[in-house]
């Protein structure tokens, strides 16, 4: 049996965010230790705290109705403690005692940690990518981003309209982009808790770029429902909640922003 | 990588000139000429009358729809039809924000459609 090590420590990422490093057997013997660390945490009043136990051999349930304990007291203070790096092993044993429901479980501290800039400081995530001007490039693509929003706790409904606006925007700077391939789209996301911003950045055509205009001021400047030209930017008008197209320089850039409905 | 579209296809009883076609997958950019060259062989072979069961149809996009609408224009102009049903609701949405629900002909089910044929 390997007797427990403990350490606080501030995240390195994010200095209000304590971590606590626990290594070995946490059984009833290590209850005391326990105590003595969660103390200081109480006195440096950072109440979100991240338990880095990767290091971890066994769990016994003592030691777990002790965090919960800790836990309700950083709860009550506004924070939270969650756990970060569990074996299988562990973490078979949290969810047989029921713990998963009252504790948070993360892959990694980097993870837990993110989670906490997501949910509580509600920062948003962004992604970057870039992708040859190529149409069979595009499904995967848009499937990418609307599995993030799934993942980041979008509903079924926004994923699916989130899912639609890549693809239409993807597929013009793929149809309109320059001819010769010379440059990559480029996509970004910045997506919060309550909407996504959505920019696709292309080479234009430079033979295309006085009817492209043409089109996009006569689309944005109505709430019409083309059938013929344009129709894939008046779906992209229709489902999202602002639309701008910027053609200064030799490039395309079009900004969307959707707000999360579900 | 093209998105996975399949098309099955079946009889339907009674009706020489009409065919049933199941759309499986995404219907986008990337395999619309694939779905127009099937569709036009179903016309030339002398199916004039199509019923689309799109319940397992997950994604279309505004080129999936552009092909639906010319397959509409193309079936009326043969003396028949292209009727759709079983269509998902977020796929409804796109084909009503494209203000094309009143172009094409959609059903709640293939029993609907079937039983609206001529």
């Amino acid at each position: 049996m390997e007797s427990v090590k403990m350490e606080i420590r501030q995240s390195e990422f994010k200095p209000e965010v304590t971590v606590w490093y626990i290594e070995g057997d946490l059984d009833s013997n290590s209850i005391e230790t326990l105590n003595v660390h969660f103390s200081r945490i109480l006195e440096g009043n950072r109440f979100h705290a991240i338990a880095e136990m990767s290091k971890v051999s066994n769990i016994s349930s003592a030691a777990v109705g002790e965090l919960m304990g800790c836990r309700q007291v950083l709860s009550d203070k506004g924070g939270d403690l969650v756990f970060a790096g569990l074996s299988l092993d562990c973490k078979a044993k949290l969810t047989h005692l029921g713990a998963n429901k009252i504790f948070k479980f993360h892959s990694d501290l980097r993870t837990a940690v993110n989670a906490y800039a997501w949910e509580v400081q509600q920062k948003p995530e962004k992604v970057w990518l870039s992708f040859p001007p190529e149409l069979n490039f595009v499904p995967p693509v848009r499937q990418l981003v609307s599995r993030i929003t799934r993942q980041k706790g979008y509903g079924q409904r926004d994923s699916f309209r989130i899912e639609t606006i890549v693809d239409e925007v993807c597929n013009n700077a793929v149809e309109h982009g320059a001819p010769d391939n010379l440059r990559d789209i480029e996509l970004f996301l910045k997506i919060d808790r309550k909407k996504i911003e959505i920019e696709v950045v292309n080479l234009s055509d430079p033979k295309k770029i006085n009817s492209l205009k043409a089109i996009s001021k006569s689309i944005l400047g109505t709430n019409e429902k083309k059938l013929e030209r344009g129709r894939g930017l008046s779906l992209i008008k229709m489902l999202s909640n602002d639309l701008s197209i910027d053609f200064s320089g030799k490039g395309t850039t079009v900004h969307v922003t959707k707000l999360r409905e579900e | 990588m093209e998105s996975q579209i399949e098309l099955e296809y079946e009889d339907i009883k009674g009706r020489a000139n009409a065919k049933k076609v199941r759309f499986i997958g995404d219907l986008d950019a990337t395999n619309v000429e694939t779905v127009l060259e099937k569709i036009c062989n179903l016309f030339t072979e002398g199916f004039t009358t199509i019923v689309a069961d799109f319940k397992k149809l997950r994604y279309v996009n505004s080129t999936g729809l552009g092909i639906l609408l010319h397959f509409s224009k193309s079936a009326k102009e043969k003396g028949g039809s292209f009727k759709i049903a079983n269509v998902n609701e977020n796929v409804y949405e796109i084909i009503e924000i494209i203000g094309a629900t009143t172009l094409l002909e959609i059903y709640d089910d293939v029993e609907e459609a079937v039983g609206a044929l001529k």
